[in-house]
């Protein structure tokens, strides 16, 4: 028993390795940047019964445990012993994997003397999935793209032609989703060969005894994380922008000795647009904020989300039904860490950050070079991230997506898109004894003399990113343009040569009370001109003498003593 | 007669080799480290090598000097007072960084604070455009009105980075011109200069950690010629650079931020070196001191280099976490496991090995310190791989007792083990993470760890090479002699050599190939430049080549280019040498993809020098006769401690040979061989284990 105990934890490093290689070989060869620079992939390997048992660390909460779930569909479709060696299952199903037609997930099973001792699975963003490309506009899922039910991509090692020649037939970048579908079969290859030979190292016919203690102990792990919590029923409302109107998300977290539930009930319901989330996507990133808040070094595995239950009405925004249109499923998706966080606020007021400006600005330009040529541009921009007790919330920091930017002389170079400024906006972060992160501001204009098409799908403009424990809300985004035009988020709108179009994200909330922050502290914000003058003065209580250098003692001492006797 | 020294600053010692060219000499010091004056051990230890090997100064070519002083200036953020001049809308670049977090669950992640903060980066008004057009016109009056106010705040750095510079520098030059002459004595970088690569974030920052050390850089550097020409060494002082060349002083006060991996690299040279020298053109250099374990990927005999790394990591082994900077570097992979590596479990009740460490003080629980913390130097005690009455030479004695307490209340009783299982687990715990980070690493550049033997040495390495090799399946072992001073051997193989880079991203198909010569030639002439000052024109060799991608795909790989004048007739040789080394990676190619050349670059260097080691001496009669005792150590593969022959490496000579298991003990490490393999001494005293 003793050696197996450690036995046990050189087998359970080898899987994690092992699913580290599979996302690194899948990293290295993909065609499409949000995957291998951002790491919008995820990788993991499950047992013959489905249990996910390791799972790579890439930056997708989106992909949690969704990827989990996504293995028993699978396995209702194809039972496992009707699986053949050289056989791979694909699907883009929103409703079983991870919420949209572009993620497309594919899943190997592992054979050794013939029986299937394991699956490799890895979802990734593709590039295209026909229909209208991605974006908010759909009335229905049909018009996405391609819906790709749970198929043989291979069949006992030969490429099912069929469905590669219809896939090829409805994707617009052939090259890069057929690429990238290639590295996706590739990676499970990798990490299988990495498991067959570590099962040869130690003569293991199967991993089952492993998979049951790596569960196993997950589990109870993450059920004594939730048993230290006090029982009850917490519960947080948060709204955002929306379409047409606001929506809302209503949250209860239910403690209940060592399980949790999060219930959505009162959640606003689905619209015609493709925002709607499924359960999927919306039980991913409720796991994320609650690994973040009581357990971010417990691995995801079945056992550490067995504990974890998320519910939300049929129906809702947060548990869409088919056909309801899914593309931009992140722009309510990303609210929900913040959602979560604010529920425990009251029992873990020194683990959850206040809230970010959650949803990222994805901005798409189309337009022609000067040659005639059409281009098309899409990128991600992050506004200010929530303040936590102890930091400061970070600048132009993507929360909850683990996304990276794009520098401005990479589009430059890459388009005939001018950036003209791209700054922190003063004041953007929410007041708090720890500020919240600036948003940045972002001017984009397009050479030439053409007119171009612009749209953005932002949030926050309406709807700022609370604080929490006393600290205040950041700023709303906003758009402008030179000329003055009145452009909408959310809208593709054509504008003339010469029209140059300002983008300012929204900032993170502020954590604790404003004028609990160190007076030197607010003194070097105003240096450095993260907070103006004013606003030391009227959220901080903080006076500097004209020349904004140095600190007007007697007039601070005044003005935070009116602050806070007012307050009480 | 002439000899060559190699000095190597470490954190505790200042290392130093001298060898002679005809091959008979290699003498080794060691000096303690100064701290607050690192040039004076340099000076002192040439001294004392001089002085006992009868050496006259003037028979010393030249010096070659290898530092991490400007890591850590970096690091400790003890630079110089750093503003940054840039394009008017662009000063938060830097702080902008990546917009990501590189932990997807630490809610408490930190981003390295910028070199220059946000009330020192200052905008000029100009725009130049990605094809190199100027957009905006430099408004000059807007950079002397700069002037009055950095002199007015003390900046003693200037950081110039204008957005695609890279593609046309004329602005950014004319700012360096009009900032030189209202400030003189500032220290000024360009970043045209430092690193004419597109991205603005990482040009920025490269530009921004080359000034912030430059200062430091040329009065040490500076203080250490004039230290030497008094010592009458008159040979040149040649300085380690990242990438595994050396440079002259000149050089390397220009660019410091050049300098700053050269600790590392030259262990790495050195295992080259030895691979070359006893036939093993691929090998993998397993390198683990006391908190850190390294380990290098070296195919046909050099170590790969990689195109930047990250300095100033504020979490040390992530990814992302530090500073980008954009300069070619010897390619490591690091894991926080060393000698001194914190061990714990987790909530889980797994054991964790670092990247917490106990340092030096209180240091390990053997030492006796009120470390109460086992490391996994406790567990490798425990085990009986380390002599408790030979550590360090016999140095220090190091407490077995508390060593076995430490693991038992943190491991064993939690875990109802016995303390040796426990500490066997320790052991084999960083022997699985350092392979498995091994694996990563070959499997990334298309290699076989398999098949590569091992080169081990630093404190640690010795002791773990064994159970390393064992899960990698390495065939072989070298464990050379004096595995202690390896980074200062190393600097003595490394050639004068200097890189350059030029960024233009085009199409292979619509190549503007007279740009690309004269953007080549260019590189060529300031290698040259910057060469002969050192060596004879003729003796300079160019190695060009080209950062290509596939059109759309992110990550760029290094393909080798001709010499001579290029010419369409050129891009199916360089589309076909990058298919080649795609698929030597990953296996196949993808149909149809036109490929993108992004950057072209140019090394220039020097001769080799060849590191000639002494041949030993030949092994006196028996073996037997080496074997200085037995003792109890644990044998994995029988899992069981046994009693073991414990030989002494300065008995064993050429041709020795003996089974394992053994201990074989030299004063800075111990080599364990903790299971059955042939051991023989090759004619360069190196111990070669075989499975």
């Amino acid at each position: 028993m003793a050696l197996d105990q450690l036995k046990l934890e050189v087998l359970w490093n080898r899987l994690i390795a092992t699913v580290n290689e599979q996302a690194a070989a899948l990293m290295r060869t993909s065609f499409t940047s949000i995957v291998r620079e951002a790491g919008d992939l995820s990788a993991g390997v499950f047992d013959r019964r489905g249990r996910m048992i390791a799972q790579a660390v890439t930056g997708t909460p989106g992909h949690i445990n969704s990827m989990a779930t996504s293995m028993g569909h699978v396995l209702r479709r194809y039972p496992v012993d009707s699986l053949a060696e050289g056989d791979v299952i694909i699907t883009n199903d929103p409703w079983m994997t991870a919420g949209q037609l572009n993620d497309i997930t594919i899943f190997t099973p592992v054979f050794r003397a013939g029986r299937c001792v394991a699956f490799f699975a890895n979802c990734c963003h593709a590039l295209d999935i026909g229909g209208r490309g991605l974006s908010a506009d759909s009335l229905e899922v049909f018009e996405e793209g391609l819906q790709i039910p749970i198929l043989k991509l291979y069949e006992a090692g030969r490429p099912n032609e069929t469905l590669y020649a219809l896939l090829k037939a409805n994707v617009r970048a052939t090259d890069e989703v057929m690429g990238d579908l290639h590295s996706q079969v590739v990676g499970n290859e990798v990490g299988a060969r990495q498991l067959l030979s570590f099962m040869d190292e130690f003569g293991l016919d199967d991993i089952e005894d492993v998979a049951d203690s790596i569960v196993a102990r997950s589990e109870s792990a993450m059920r004594e994380r939730i048993a230290a919590l006090p029982d009850g029923t917490y519960p947080f409302t948060m709204a955002c922008d929306g379409f047409d109107e606001p929506i809302t998300l209503a949250a209860k977290v239910i403690i209940r000795g060592d399980a949790l539930t999060v219930d959505y009930g009162g959640t606003s319901g689905a619209i015609d647009r493709g925002i709607n989330v499924t359960l999927n996507y919306t039980a991913a990133y409720t796991t994320y904020g609650i690994k973040c808040a009581i357990s971010p070094d417990i691995p995801n595995n079945e056992g550490s989300f067995r504990p974890v239950t998320v519910t939300a009405p049929e129906g809702s925004i947060l548990n869409c039904r088919h056909p309801s249109p899914v593309g931009g499923r992140h722009l309510v998706g990303h609210f929900l860490p913040s959602v979560v966080f604010g529920a425990l606020e009251d029992i873990l007021p020194q683990r959850v950050m206040a809230a970010s400006a959650d949803a990222l600005w994805d901005t798409q330009v189309y337009g022609d070079r000067d040659d005639g040529s059409r281009f098309a541009y899409v990128w991600f921009a992050a506004g200010g991230a929530g303040a936590i007790r102890g930091r400061d919330g970070l600048s132009a920091t993507a929360f909850p997506a683990g996304i990276a930017g794009v520098q401005s002389e990479m589009i430059e170079a890459l388009v005939p898109i001018v950036v003209g400024e791209r700054e922190l906006v003063t004041d953007s972060g929410g007041p708090g004894r720890w500020r919240g992160g600036l948003g940045q501001k972002f001017t984009i204009g397009v050479r030439g003399d053409r007119p171009f098409l612009f749209s953005g799908l932002y949030d926050r403009m309406d709807h700022p990113a609370h604080g929490i424990n006393g600290g205040a809300a950041g700023a709303v985004g906003h758009l402008a343009t030179k000329s003055g035009k009145d452009v909408r988020a959310k809208t593709r709108v054509v504008l003339p040569p010469g029209e140059e179009v300002t983008l300012t994200l929204p900032g993170g909330g502020g954590y604790g009370p404003a004028t609990e922050r160190p007076v030197e502290t607010v003194a070097a914000d105003v240096l450095d001109g993260y907070v103006s003058a004013e606003r030391a003065r009227t959220f901080y209580g903080v006076a500097l003498d004209p020349s904004g250098l140095s600190v007007d003692e007697v007039e601070t001492a005044r003005l935070r003593n009116a602050m806070t006797s007012t307050k009480d | 007669m002439t000899h060559r020294i190699g000095a190597d600053i470490g954190g505790t010692f200042t290392d130093l080799v001298m060898v002679d060219d005809g091959g008979a000499g290699f003498f080794v010091e060691k000096v303690l480290t100064t701290p607050t004056a690192p040039d004076a051990a340099v000076v002192k230890g040439v001294d004392a090598l001089l002085t006992r090997n009868e050496v006259a100064a003037e028979s010393v070519a030249h010096l070659v000097h290898g530092t991490t002083l400007f890591t850590n200036a970096l690091i400790e953020r003890k630079g110089a007072k750093t503003a940054l001049v840039t394009t008017r809308g662009f000063r938060d670049a830097v702080e902008i960084a990546r917009e990501h977090r590189f932990d997807m669950y630490d809610l408490w992640m930190e981003r390295p604070t910028p070199i220059a903060p946000r009330h020192l980066r200052f905008e000029v008004k100009e725009r130049i455009l990605a094809d190199g057009t100027v957009h905006e016109p430099l408004d000059e009056t807007s950079v002397e009105a700069l002037v009055p106010i950095l002199r007015e705040m003390g900046v003693e750095a200037v950081a110039v980075c204008l957005i695609h510079a890279y593609r046309n520098d004329h602005h950014e030059r004319r700012v360096g011109e009009i900032l030189r002459a209202g400030l003189p004595g500032i220290a000024l970088s360009l970043s045209c200069e430092v690193n004419p690569e597109i991205r603005e974030y990482d040009r920025a920052s490269t530009t921004l950690c080359n000034v912030y050390v430059k200062g430091i850089a040329e009065a040490y550097l500076g203080r250490l010629e004039n230290g030497l020409q008094k010592r009458e060494l008159t040979g040149a002082l040649y300085v380690m650079q990242s990438q595994g060349g050396v440079c002259d002083v000149a050089t390397a006060s220009d660019y410091p931020v050049r300098l700053i991996e050269s600790g590392p690299a030259a262990g790495a040279l050195a295992a080259a070196a030895y691979g070359n020298l006893i036939g093993a053109k691929d090998l993998l250099s397993f390198d683990m001191g006391g908190t850190t374990a390294k380990a290098c990927l070296i195919l046909d005999g050099e170590p790969l280099i990689a195109p930047e790394f990250e300095a100033d990591r504020k979490y040390r082994f992530k990814k992302g976490s530090g500073l980008p900077v954009k300069v070619p570097v010897i390619e490591m992979i690091e894991i926080g496991a060393g000698g001194g590596s914190l061990v714990r479990l987790d909530a889980m009740g797994r054991l964790q090995v670092g990247p917490e460490s106990a340092g030096a003080e209180p240091g390990p629980a053997s030492y006796g310190r009120g470390g109460e913390k086992p490391t996994v130097t406790d567990a490798d005690l425990v085990l009986g791989y380390l002599d408790p009455n030979f550590f360090l030479g016999g140095t220090m004695t190091l407490d077995r007792e508390a060593a076995r307490a430490a693991i038992g209340r943190t491991v064993a009783t939690p875990l109802k083990l016995d303390v040796v299982e426990a500490a066997h687990g320790i052991h084999r715990l960083v022997n699985e993470n350092m392979a498995s980070a091994a694996r990563i690493h070959a499997v990334e550049r298309g290699a076989d760890s398999s098949r590569l033997p091992l080169f081990a040495f630093g404190g640690a390495g010795p002791v773990h090479a064994y159970g390393v090799a064992r899960i990698l399946g390495a065939p072989q072992i070298v464990f050379p002699l004096g595995a202690g001073v390896m980074s200062a051997a190393g600097l003595l193989s490394a050639p004068l050599s200097f890189d350059f880079v030029r960024t233009m991203p085009a199409g292979l198909e619509s190549m503007d190939w007279d740009a690309v010569n004269g953007a080549l030639e260019k590189m060529e002439d300031d290698g040259r430049r910057v060469l002969a000052r050192s060596i004879d024109p003729s003796e300079i060799r160019f190695r060009r080549s080209a950062d290509a991608r596939y059109r759309r795909q992110g990550h760029e790989l290094r393909v080798a280019v001709p010499d001579g004048p290029l010419g369409p007739e050129h891009a199916g040789a360089i589309q076909r040498a990058f298919e080649e080394i795609y698929r030597s990676i990953y296996g196949q190619t993808p149909q149809d993809v036109a490929l993108d050349v992004i950057s072209w670059r140019v090394m220039a260097s020097g001769p080799e020098p060849r590191l000639a080691l002494p041949s030993g001496k030949p092994q006196q009669g028996d073996v037997a006769a080496a074997i200085k005792g037995q003792r109890e150590v644990f044998l994995p593969e029988a899992e069981t401690l046994a009693a073991v022959p414990v030989y002494d490496r300065y008995k064993l000579g050429t041709g020795a040979q003996f089974d394992g298991p053994a201990i074989v003990e030299e004063r800075e490490s111990t080599v364990v061989i903790a299971g059955p393999a042939s051991a023989r001494v090759d004619a360069h005293a190196n111990l070669l284990v075989e499975f």
